[in-house]
């Protein structure tokens, strides 16, 4: 007898979720194996990078981030329009700093007019990341489901505090809603038993199990991504079959390794390189953990990701 | 010399002493007058609101008390210091009523008969000492051998145990007991040493009494036997139960264990556990006409940390990792020394334990329970303050303990207490207009909630979808009953009106989530349990739930929040007080102990205070019923129907 390599049985599938409307809408999930074993069986939507814009100039950002925006930096719609047309970016994250109540704290309304004119300037599916503060979320993305009506758009984080709110909105306009829990499995498949209780269809959910950057917590995100694909395609645990995103472009970004220049610590290396790298490498294990969709904000350290997505989906 | 200041407590009229600047909660528990201090005085509980009826009191305002709640004269007792001569009510909340734990000890008395009668047809009937009268020949030229010799050569005979010991005391007086009573004595005999352990005068076979004593954390419970009783509904002669006095230094535990470091803080928690113990003995024992004289031993069974107070032993280590006390097990001694009360000399036996939260309490249940005769698997749960819980059957037995958290005991809810007369027992909700149905012990009007009413009020909130799946109300149902509270959302269960408080008796989202974490943790210890011996909840033959607890809540609705397992209603099985029941069949069964300290040998303890597979299934239980709909599809499915 033939030796036969031994394979996984799987007994689930993720669901698939479309993201965005009209010729450039996307569509994620959809895997019955684990990530990229296509020995086992198939992915019929590959994973998917979102390039990350932020609704107002970053002030804190490095030299070597700031660089490929430079010109556009200070205005959201032309840097959402520059990732595209220049980079070929599938999807645009607007991540709503200014909104932030630690921080700048720009009223509502203000962010939603941000929102509204990135969402009419751009064809590929939109994103919109709140502040992750509750109560502001609970506001802001309940308007910005309103305005974006017929966008199909995501909006998230989605919490066990607001998830009646903002998830209520979204049923009514047909959004996406994402869905944040602290690095747990259970918080996560609590919180997609909450929005599907509330009534959520169950192709309007993304989970996002909340990451941290190389060195400072991923590989406690990855077990736990790991542990929700087992649960999901092994377990038949219908609450974990949702798609994966990853905000990690902020979390890589803030690291002391990618803010050191080489002066600070010659033994560092190249800053860029070095920070491209500490990206690239991010997302590519988040990939391989299961992730659907990854939010990165270096044109470099993108194309390595999709040339590896490429290569394992070959 | 300082001014003396004159405090007097209503109801009790009590009057104490007290200089300037004293603390209110201390010269009460001087004064012996009972207030509700959950948290030690640290004025994080509230729970010590006393009215200052007459004078003044000095007294630092607290976020807990209310303006309104000022201006009627409440202050928080930990908080307040003597400045005059004053006159303090104690409000009802805080006055212990005893007669709740009358009623619960005889319902246990009615569940446990049964097992007691097969397991001392099991073990056989042979009381731990055993008492000989002797009719001694008296010496003479031919037979003078010496008197012990003589007591010994009778007592050998009829023990079968050997040459007996004497201890040095009885030796002191034997010759001239011996005389006086004219050659006729009784002699008490512990077999497991073969050591006479008291001669009396006279024949005194037909009176052969002794207690069980269950030390819990909250309630101790004393009952005295009949060793001579022919079945085991006629053996309890009295019983007595009162709440532990060392309640007033803390409600759990730890906070015993920490004020064991106290300076004196050992000596004091011992004194005042012995005062309780004594109190008891000394209310049963006239009431059954008996000498105490005539009491051969004792049993007690107790946690952990309790048995190590009792006898007076540090506990610190209990507390510290790797949680090591300084003993489980306490072999057989007399009882002086440790404060007994004078006139009763009996020898004491206690039931071993097994580790830092295992004690004997859970061990004398086990045994008690039957569940070790059997090849079916049961699950035993004792679920109080600490939960423990043991799964096995007749070849081996798990058993872990998770700090539930005192929530189904009162603590830490906000209108939450123990299961004494004005508790809200039994709620029931009308789910169109929220207006609540209540039933109180003892029928009078509102104190609080006790543990089976929060288990009925939980459980019908979530059924009418007042509280969604993680325990939150629901905006949508707002209105008298559901309104927005000092912190966040609260129901309302009782308006001020209608309660013995003057105050709204309400449950707020604080205390739901301490009600999730306590029936999580309960549920995440069981499951981890049954993982480890590799079987599902289906495979259990029986669920026992012990525990003053366990008395009166409705299985439905405890499955309903997912503190119980789904499973079918008469595999559960209450057995009230099993520890002291336990305690109660050792007294009259050498057998019946002996199987004790092989039950405490062969539990293999799971530790689960650092334990990742712990955490995880206490995550997965902090969710109604359960994060996992497939454990519990009939919760689901009456959700589902619900919403329909």
């Amino acid at each position: 007898m033939a030796f036969e390599i031994p394979k996984v049985k799987y007994t689930g599938q993720i669901r698939e979720v479309v993201i965005g409307s009209g010729s450039k809408a996307v569509k994620v999930g959809g895997a019955g194996c684990y990530p990229f074993y296509l020995f086992e069986g198939e992915m019929p939507n590959p994973p998917r990078v979102a390039f990350e814009v932020w609704d107002s100039a970053p002030e804190e950002w490095q030299e070597w981030a700031i660089e490929p925006f430079r010109d556009v930096i200070n205005d959201p719609v032309l840097w959402a329009k520059k990732c595209i047309e220049s980079y070929g970016a599938e999807m645009i994250v607007l991540q709503l700093k200014s909104a932030d109540p630690n921080g700048d704290n720009r009223p509502v309304e203000d962010v939603v007019e941000v929102v509204k004119n990135v969402a009419a300037a751009i064809d590929v599916p939109l994103l919109v990341w709140g502040t992750a503060n509750d109560e502001k979320d609970a506001e802001l993305l309940r308007r910005i489901t309103e305005v974006s009506e017929g966008g199909n758009v995501a909006v998230g984080p989605v919490s066990d505090k607001n998830y009646k709110q903002i998830g209520a909105m979204a049923i009514g306009y047909k959004q996406v809603v994402i869905a944040s829990s602290p690095i747990d499995v259970n918080l996560a498949k609590q919180l997609n038993i909450l929005l599907t209780n509330l009534g959520v269809n169950e192709d309007k959910i993304l989970m996002d199990p909340t990451t941290g950057g190389l060195g400072y917590g991923l590989e406690y995100t990855y077990s736990v991504m790991e542990r929700d694909r087992m649960a999901a395609l092994t377990q038949e645990d219908a609450k974990l079959q949702f798609p994966i995103i990853c905000n990690s472009a902020p979390e890589v970004w803030k690291t002391r390794e990618t803010r050191l220049t080489k002066e600070d610590d010659p033994k560092l290396g190249d800053e860029k390189r070095r920070s491209v790298l500490m990206e690239a490498v991010t997302a590519m294990t988040l990939l391989v953990a299961g992730a659907d969709i990854v939010v990165m904000r270096h044109p470099d350290s993108v194309s390595l990701v999709k040339d590896m997505i490429g290569e394992l989906c070959a | 010399m300082p001014q003396e200041y004159r405090i007097k407590f209503l109801p009790s009229d009590r009057v104490f002493p007290a200089e300037r600047g004293d603390n209110l909660l201390e010269i009460a528990m001087q004064a012996g007058v009972h207030i509700n201090a959950s948290c030690g005085g640290r004025g994080v509980c509230g729970k010590c609101r006393v009215r200052i009826a007459g004078g003044s009191v000095e007294s630092s305002g607290n976020p807990l008390l209310s303006d309104d709640d000022r201006a009627m004269g409440f202050r928080l007792a930990c908080s307040s210091s003597i400045t005059e001569d004053a006159v303090v009510e104690i409000p009802l909340e805080s006055q212990i009523d005893r007669s709740i734990l009358a009623r619960s000890a005889t319902l246990t008395d009615a569940n446990v008969s049964a097992a007691d009668e097969l397991l001392t047809r099991l073990y056989g009937r042979e009381p731990l000492v055993a008492r000989y009268n002797c009719e001694l020949p008296k010496p003479d030229a031919n037979d003078n051998i010496s008197d012990a010799a003589r007591v010994a050569r009778a007592v050998s005979v009829r023990a079968g145990c050997g040459e007996p010991a004497f201890p040095l005391g009885i030796l002191r007086e034997l010759s001239i007991d011996l005389r006086e009573a004219d050659w006729s004595i009784t002699a008490d005999v512990a077999p497991d040493t073969c050591e006479i352990t008291r001669v009396a005068r006279g024949n005194r076979e037909s009176a052969h009494y002794a207690v069980a004593v269950d030390i819990g954390t909250t309630t101790v419970t004393a009952e005295l036997i009949d060793c001579l009783a022919s079945s085991a509904g006629s053996m309890v002669l009295a019983s007595s139960t009162d709440y532990n006095g060392q309640i007033s230094y803390g409600e759990d535990v730890i906070s015993r264990i920490m004020y064991c470091r106290k300076r004196r803080g050992l000596t004091k928690l011992h004194d005042v556990i012995m005062s309780t113990i004594n109190a008891l003995i000394s209310d049963i024992v006239p009431d059954a006409k008996v000498d105490a004289a005539d009491i051969t031993h004792i049993v007690a069974a107790g946690n952990t940390t309790m048995m190590h107070l009792f006898y007076g032993i540090d506990p610190r280590h209990i507390m510290l990792a790797p949680y090591t006390p300084a003993a489980t097990a306490f072999s057989p001694s007399g009882v002086r020394g440790l404060g007994f009360m004078p006139g009763l000399d009996a020898r004491l036996y206690s039931v071993p334990g097994v580790s830092s939260y295992v004690g004997g309490d859970i061990v004398s249940g086990v045994a008690l329970s039957g569940m070790t005769e059997k090849g079916g698997i049961s699950l035993f749960m004792d679920i109080g303050t600490n939960g423990e819980i043991v799964l096995g059957n007749n070849e081996w037995l798990l058993c872990a303990s998770c700090s539930a958290g005192p929530a189904f005991e009162g603590g830490g809810i906000g209108f939450g207490m123990r299961a004494a007369p004005g508790a809200i027992e039994k709620v029931r909700i009308n789910q169109a207009t929220l207006e609540p149905m209540i039933l109180t012990i003892g029928r009078v009007r509102p104190l609080g909630i006790c543990g089976s009413g929060l288990i009925d009020l939980v459980a019908e909130l979530f059924i009418g979808g007042i509280i969604d799946r993680n325990g939150r109300f629901s905006l949508q149902k707002q209105g008298i009953r559901l309104r927005e509270g000092p912190n966040g959302m609260e129901y309302v269960l009782c308006f001020a009106s209608e309660t013995g408080t003057e105050r709204d008796i309400t449950l707020t989202e604080i205390d739901l989530d301490n009600i999730m974490r306590t029936k999580a943790a309960v549920y995440a210890g069981c499951s981890v349990l049954l993982q480890n011996g590799g079987i599902g909840f289906t495979d259990l033959d029986s669920v026992i739930i012990a525990g003053g607890f366990g008395h009166s809540i409705d299985i439905e609705k405890a499955i309903i929040i997912g503190l119980l397992p789904q499973l079918p209603v008469d595999r559960f099985r209450f057995m009230g007080n099993a520890s002291l029941g336990g305690a109660r069949t050792a007294a009259v069964s050498r057998g019946f102990f002996a199987k004790t300290a092989d039950i405490a040998r062969s539990m293999t303890n799971i530790e689960l205070s650092e334990n990742a597979q712990f955490m995880n299934e206490f995550m997965a239980a902090m969710f109604l019923p359960h994060t996992d709909d497939r454990a519990f599809p009939e919760v689901i499915d009456a959700l589902k129907a619900g919403r329909e």
